[in-house]
């Protein structure tokens, strides 16, 4: 009976150890015993008890709601400055339009700045530009240029360099060439990354908060030290329906901008 | 018209692609270029309007010298020269219209063309381009909507919105069926006798060949073998040509 | 003369949506206190932040967050590699192709979806406030969050497999985990390796964070520093933090290259 060739299934054993043997390592390592896990259903079960029902009260929705609405506007912010900045630096970096050299070496930058996680930008910004929203928008924008941008330019490496022949062949600049060519197909792409990183961004514009830079964080873990945790509660459920609700329109206009209008005549 | 003088390719790895080519094309000729794959038939028509830049030769087209010419003087040269090809080239998720206009680039300044306001006159010469197609119904379906025939006569429109004197037809129909291939055969012919463009196709199939060109060049391996009437060219020319005998692969044939 | 075909008319969603974004635009740049002159003057602040930044202090950094950073990374092991398991046998669930229960399919796909909704770090402070501070709300923590991702990415492609397989399994008289199993379970299993390679590498980032909230990890030291202005000891951690993810993305994709 044939057998998987034998160095891959030694790759396999050899991962599946490494896989059981880092685990146990990092849970001894980091005291967790079986104690612990077990008692854990029972510690979680009396957290979510104490949170209902909800403080709904007409203060606590005054305080909670402008907070809510500013991680919105935090995470929209941030997303148009990424979009709008990532949009000319995507094509300095895809390798089918810019020169080599040029090209690396902005994917090379780009690399640099998405490797910042939004909160370490923030704690960069915090000194700079005191606490509140623009310290989140700016934390946000400059990451999402990092990530939209290594997205886009993968998009546009991507695409169909016909047209592009057709374009130049007919005596057209390569301004024309790009314009023509290049942004017609990779256009609906990068539209729905730019509205699925709206929708990350929206969690991270929630979290920034914790580190005062604007958004509901700030009043989750107020709430949670004061041992509110009605308060709590409301602060996670208002959360949740805001980023449900801006997941669910936002993937109803990707899906229309990919499938695009069709005509028939 | 178009003149070939010592036109030799040579790309880069050391492949021989066209070797030493001396080729006469009048204004109004209607060509058709066969040989097996990879004997330089794209390469000789990518080199009319220097999408392949000779190593050795000069190609020239009414006199003017593409081979060398500056950046500017070539996209003159090509703003009159119209191609069309085997994968049609369309930008799928534009509109026919938007497709054809395209074709206009070289003339429309550019923020006209970004902002969409394009010239009345421009506009007029995609939908009479597209009328001459019998496809101006279309004009506002999506590219990527349209059948492989419908796609190529979108493709023919968008180089006669140019105004070419050239029309350079790169294996045109090698992607369609029989049926369609000769409407789209069909097309080139009407427009190389009605508005006496000067029309230079690949073609693979040999029957094709003979039933629309009147003038039949041959390549092989890089070499001009065959230069002549269609009406003169016999099985044995073909079989020359190829360097081998005919195949049923070698034939369009009927529908059934 | 031509007769010229109808235009159709403007799509709604670009005619009326995008002056809508637009506007939106403006509005949360004005909200959220966009300044170009106060902007301009608090970029004269950046030197609080750019001298420590550039003037890293290794010493301090190994000799003070070794501990910190290799738990760090202990949890981000422990969470990715139980969350993705966990997650599992739930895409499964998850996906119409191989559950076809409506009901049970609804019921977990909601689940997913609403673990997704709550940010890593909120999940952190919930459960520090549950199990008590210490990495070991982090490592639930980010289960929760890597619980979500892989669910999601694998009930898609399950989604998108080729059922064919698994009606054969079926017709053949197994019953319905044993052509799972056999018949779906490998078609996903590249994608679930790269996918769980990739949250492997989130977590890492991810678990930087957790101490911030008292979830173990760097994330503590971090911030203590950071209060401090000391950012001369923060880079030279998030370097080494940074090092660690390339080595992750390097081996991970050697091992991509082996195994596909």
């Amino acid at each position: 009976m044939p057998q998987q060739p034998v160095q891959q299934r030694i790759l396999k054993y050899t991962i599946t150890a490494l896989i059981v043997i880092g685990s146990i390592w990092s849970a001894s390592g980091l005291e967790i015993t079986l104690e612990k896990i077990l008692k854990a259903p029972e510690q979680i079960a009396i957290l979510v008890g104490a949170m209902f029902p909800l403080d709904l009260s007409s203060e606590a929705i005054e305080r909670i709601l402008p907070k809510v609405a500013e991680s919105l506007f935090i995470a929209w912010a941030g997303t148009v400055i990424g979009a709008v900045f990532s949009f000319p630096i995507s094509f300095l970096a895809a390798n089918n339009v810019a020169v080599n050299y040029l090209s690396e070496t902005t994917k090379q930058i780009l690399n640099g700045i998405r490797a910042f996680p939004e909160l370490i930008l923030a704690f960069v910004f915090l000194p700079i530009t005191g606490l509140g929203a623009l310290t989140g928008t700016l934390a946000i924008g400059i990451h999402s240029i990092g990530t939209l941008g290594k997205l886009s330019s993968e998009v546009i490496e991507g695409i169909d360099e016909g047209p592009l022949e057709a374009i130049k062949s007919s005596g057209g600049s390569k301004i024309n060439e790009l314009l023509f060519g290049v942004v017609p197909q990779v256009m609906p792409t990068i539209t729905s990354y730019w509205l699925y990183r709206f929708e990350i961004n929206l969690r991270a514009s929630a979290v920034l908060g914790v580190v005062g830079a604007g958004g509901v964080g700030a009043e989750l873990i107020n709430q949670l030290r004061f041992r509110d945790f009605p308060r709590a509660g409301t602060v996670l459920v208002a959360t949740v329906v805001l980023v449900l609700t801006v997941d669910t329109i936002s993937a109803a206009i990707r899906r229309r901008i990919i499938k695009g209008r069709s005509i028939k005549v | 018209m178009i003149k070939f003088e010592n036109v030799g390719v040579v790309y880069p790895g050391g492949v021989k692609a066209l070797d030493n080519i001396n080729l006469e094309i009048n204004e109004g000729d209607f060509v058709i270029i066969v040989g097996l794959s990879g004997a330089g038939k794209s390469t000789l028509l990518r080199s009319i309007n220097n999408l392949v830049k000779p190593t050795d030769g000069d190609v020239f087209v009414d006199g003017k010298n593409v081979t060398n010419a500056s950046k500017k003087e070539l996209k003159q040269i090509r703003s009159d020269i119209g191609m069309i090809f085997q994968t049609f080239n369309l930008v799928n998720r534009s509109n026919v219209l938007k497709n054809v206009l395209t074709g206009r680039l070289s003339q429309v300044s550019t923020i006209r063309s970004i902002t969409g306001l394009w010239p009345k006159e421009d506009k007029q010469i995609a939908f009479e381009s597209l009328e001459r197609v019998e496809i101006l119904e279309k004009a506002y379906v999506r590219g990527s909507n349209l059948s492989g025939g419908q796609q190529q006569r979108v493709g023919i429109a968008r180089a006669l919105a140019q105004k070419p004197t050239v029309m350079l037809a790169d294996e045109p129909v090698a992607s369609l069926d029989p049926v369609t291939s000769r409407v789209v055969m069909s097309y080139l012919k009407k427009i190389n006798q009605e508005l006496g463009i000067t029309t230079i196709v690949n073609l693979h199939f040999l029957d094709l060949a003979k039933e629309f060109g009147t003038r039949l060049i041959g390549l092989r391996e890089g070499n001009l073998v065959y230069d002549g009437s269609v009406d003169d060219v016999s099985d044995a020319d073909f079989e020359n040509i190829y360097g081998r005998s005919i195949k049923s692969s070698d034939l369009i044939g009927e529908d059934d | 003369m031509i007769n010229l075909p109808k235009k159709p008319p403007p799509s709604l969603m670009v005619f009326a949506g995008i002056p809508t974004a637009v506007l939106f635009s403006y509005y949360c740049f004005f909200k959220v206190g966009f300044n170009l002159t106060d902007f301009k003057e608090n970029l004269e602040n950046r030197y609080l932040v750019t001298d420590p930044l550039f003037n890293p202090k290794w010493s301090w950094a190994i000799e003070n967050a070794s501990e910190a950073l290799v738990e760090t990374i202990q949890i981000a092991i422990l969470a990715s590699v139980v969350g993705c398991f966990v997650a599992l046998p739930l895409s499964f669930y998850a996906s119409q192709t191989t559950n076809q229960n409506k009901i049970s399919y609804f019921l977990y796909k909601s689940f997913l979806n609403l673990v997704r909704t709550i940010p890593d770090l909120f999940w952190a402070m919930m459960f520090t406030v549950a199990v008590g501070l210490g990495p070991f709300a982090g490592v639930l923590a980010l289960v929760m969050f890597s619980l979500a991702i892989m669910g999601k990415l694998l009930s898609e492609t399950i989604d998108s497999i080729d059922p064919g397989p698994l009606e054969a399994a079926k017709s053949s008289g197994a019953s319905h985990n044993q052509s799972v199993f056999t018949s779906a379970l490998p078609q996903v299993l590249p994608n679930f390796t790269a996918y769980f390679l990739y949250i492997f590498e989130l977590c890492i980032r991810a678990s930087v964070i957790l101490g911030l909230v008292g979830a173990g990890g760097v994330g503590r030291i971090i911030e203590t520093q950071r209060i401090f202005l000391r950012f001369d000891r923060i880079s030279p951690i998030i370097v080494l933090i940074l090092l660690v993810v390339i080595l992750i993305e390097q081996f991970s994709v050697w091992l991509r290259r082996r195994i596909l």
